[in-house]
């Protein structure tokens, strides 16, 4: 039974890297060997499709493009979710309920359902094809996730330190600035590392916002290479690799702080 | 402390503002223009009632979509949950080597799905793919053929690019068993119960609310897969894999038919509704937040 047991996980988890290794390997090998032969480890390894990838797509361009816009997304989203998680876990207004409703409702909406008001809606504000477009619309898309995850946080957290803070005469915002933030970084690091990897992979709101160099990310890349790079196998597998090796490494890094945050954040819904 | 309900105002403000112009406005648009005729950010918007929903009833594409993402909706709700919930168990006995296990199970979901999708076209690609290889190796040449574009395997290749990686559900039951009591299987222990039936009697009945997430997540999930489809078989072969999603796509963005689009928009948000509404009441779920 325990043998079982430990070969059906055992067997799970190599399906699911085995499809990366192979990729893996596969940038390293010449188009021939790609060709000949599939599956066999590289003769020699080559590492010249990472320079190829860079250059024959605009990969490099769409690479600062999505760094960019991860960065700023993740800024502005955690920003605005834990000034609301902050009133909504440690006062009590008017809008605390609503807001709580609001937000559990929207953590399951099908978000690709609302492609086509979203794309009207960044047209109207002049800003289809800019990275703002994509900047303003990850950073809304995902309010609930970060504000489900810092709540969790807040809720953890004694009030007795704001409260001394007050009798000491802070005002409202230099409670926020000096006493919650730094106690509450840590979640926020939690729920900024996912919104990160979230814009970093998106692709549908990428495809439908974007249509120039100047603003597609990563993820488009691939459309691009299907027929740029039919027959450079290497390079195409290396920019695969190029690709997703940032969300493995930050999950790799960053799992136990991940794992937390993806918890938190789903449970409540 | 009197002027502090202006900044609680104001620090909710930021949140609301956003939640209305990309979350609210979009479903208030989607769902009003579900009932009007609207091809084009040029053309003209006429009410046309139900028309809409009347010609999808009889619209085949429509059809194949809908019965394609509640296929998908029930496996993904069954089997998917099946693999995580049996892998967060097993792991939970922490022998040697569990953290590695959980890690490569979570990879297929940490990175984008547009990547995964574009890995799977390889795996499963004719003339270099890892599958048409090791069938060769083992010389199952026979067996060997373009599996996203033969109309009898598309929707199974489909399927398998996201119906084994349940990542997320099993991070979630896996921190659920850690909350359940030792005292409830020490006492199990005493009656002399086997691991087997520990995990039956006792774990299982524990992670009845989280079985209830999990399933919706699952579920509501399929309701807004994309890129695996698209970036795959993009819904064929013939509309062999086509989802609501897509269908949505392709009416919206591809044909600006807008008000046909939202109206599958309509659809897919119900969906979610009643997909919430069932597996809370089965599972009844107690809402204490």
């Amino acid at each position: 039974m325990k043998v079982k047991g430990y070969s059906y996980v055992t067997s799970i988890a190599l399906i699911s890297i085995i499809p990366f290794l192979w990729v893996v390997m596969l940038s390293l090998k010449t188009n021939e060997e790609i060709l000949n032969n599939p599956l066999s480890l590289p003769s020699q390894l080559i590492f010249s499709g990472y320079g190829n990838a860079l250059e024959i797509a605009p990969l490099g361009q769409y690479l600062i493009n999505s760094a960019i816009i991860a960065v700023v997304s993740t800024a502005l989203n955690i920003l605005i979710s834990s000034m609301a998680a902050y009133t909504t876990t440690r006062f009590d207004f008017k809008l605390k309920k609503p807001i709580v409703i609001i937000m559990s409702i929207s953590l399951l909406l099908p978000i690709t359902a609302l492609i086509m008001p979203v794309y009207s809606i960044i047209r109207f504000l002049g800003l289809y094809d800019t990275k703002t477009a994509l900047i303003l619309v990850y950073t809304a898309l995902d309010l609930p996730m970060s504000f489900f995850i810092l709540r969790a946080f807040f809720l953890t957290i004694p009030k007795e330190l704001e409260e001394a803070s007050y009798i000491d005469g802070s005002s409202f915002l230099q409670c926020y600035g000096r006493v919650i933030l730094p106690l509450t970084s840590p979640g926020m690091i939690t729920a900024g590392i996912l919104h990160f990897i979230f814009c970093w992979n998106e692709f549908l709101y990428a495809l439908t916002l974007t249509a120039s160099h100047g603003a597609r990310t990563v993820p488009l890349a691939l459309n691009y290479f299907t027929s740029q790079f039919a027959f450079d196998y290497n390079a195409m597998f290396s920019a695969v690799v190029i690709m997703i090796m940032p969300s493995i490494l930050i999950f790799i890094v960053f799992q136990e702080k991940i794992i937390e945050g993806l918890t938190a954040g789903a449970v409540k819904g | 402390m009197k002027n502090n309900k202006i900044w609680l105002y104001l620090f909710s403000a930021p949140l609301i503002l956003f939640f209305t112009v990309f979350l609210l406005a979009p479903v208030i648009i989607v769902f009003g223009t579900s009932f009007m005729e609207w091809k084009g950010f040029s053309g003209n918007i006429t009410f046309i009632g139900l028309d809409n929903y009347i010609a999808a009833v009889k619209d085949p594409e429509f059809i194949v979509s809908f019965q394609h993402t509640l296929i998908w909706i029930v496996l993904q709700s069954t089997i998917h949950v099946i693999i995580g919930v049996s892998f967060a168990i097993i792991i939970s006995r922490k022998f040697r080597g569990w953290k590695i296990l959980r890690t490569s199970f979570m990879i297929p979901n940490m990175i984008s799905a547009s990547a995964l999708g574009f890995i799977f076209l390889m795996v499963f690609n004719g003339q270099i793919g890892l599958i048409n290889s090791l069938l060769r190796k083992l010389n199952l040449e026979q067996l060997a053929h373009n599996w996203f574009f033969d109309p009898s395997t598309a929707f199974v290749s489909v399927t398998v690019t996201w119906l084994l990686f349940a990542g997320l559900i099993m991070l979630l039951v896996l921190t659920e068993i850690g909350t359940i009591p030792d005292s409830l299987y020490e006492a199990a222990d005493l009656d002399g119960a086997s691991q087997w039936q520990k995990d039956l009697f006792i774990t299982i009945p524990q992670l009845r609310n989280v079985l209830g997430t999990c399933m919706i997540i699952a579920a509501t999930s399929k309701l807004k897969e994309f890129e695996l489809i698209y970036l795959t078989t993009k819904g064929g072969p013939g509309t062999g894999t086509m989802s609501l999603p897509l269908y949505l796509y392709n009416t919206s963005i591809v044909q600006n038919n807008f008000g046909y689009s939202n109206m599958i928009g309509t659809v897919l948000i119900a969906l979610g509704l009643i997909l919430i509404f069932i597996i809370s009441k089965v599972f009844k779920i107690a809402s204490d937040d």
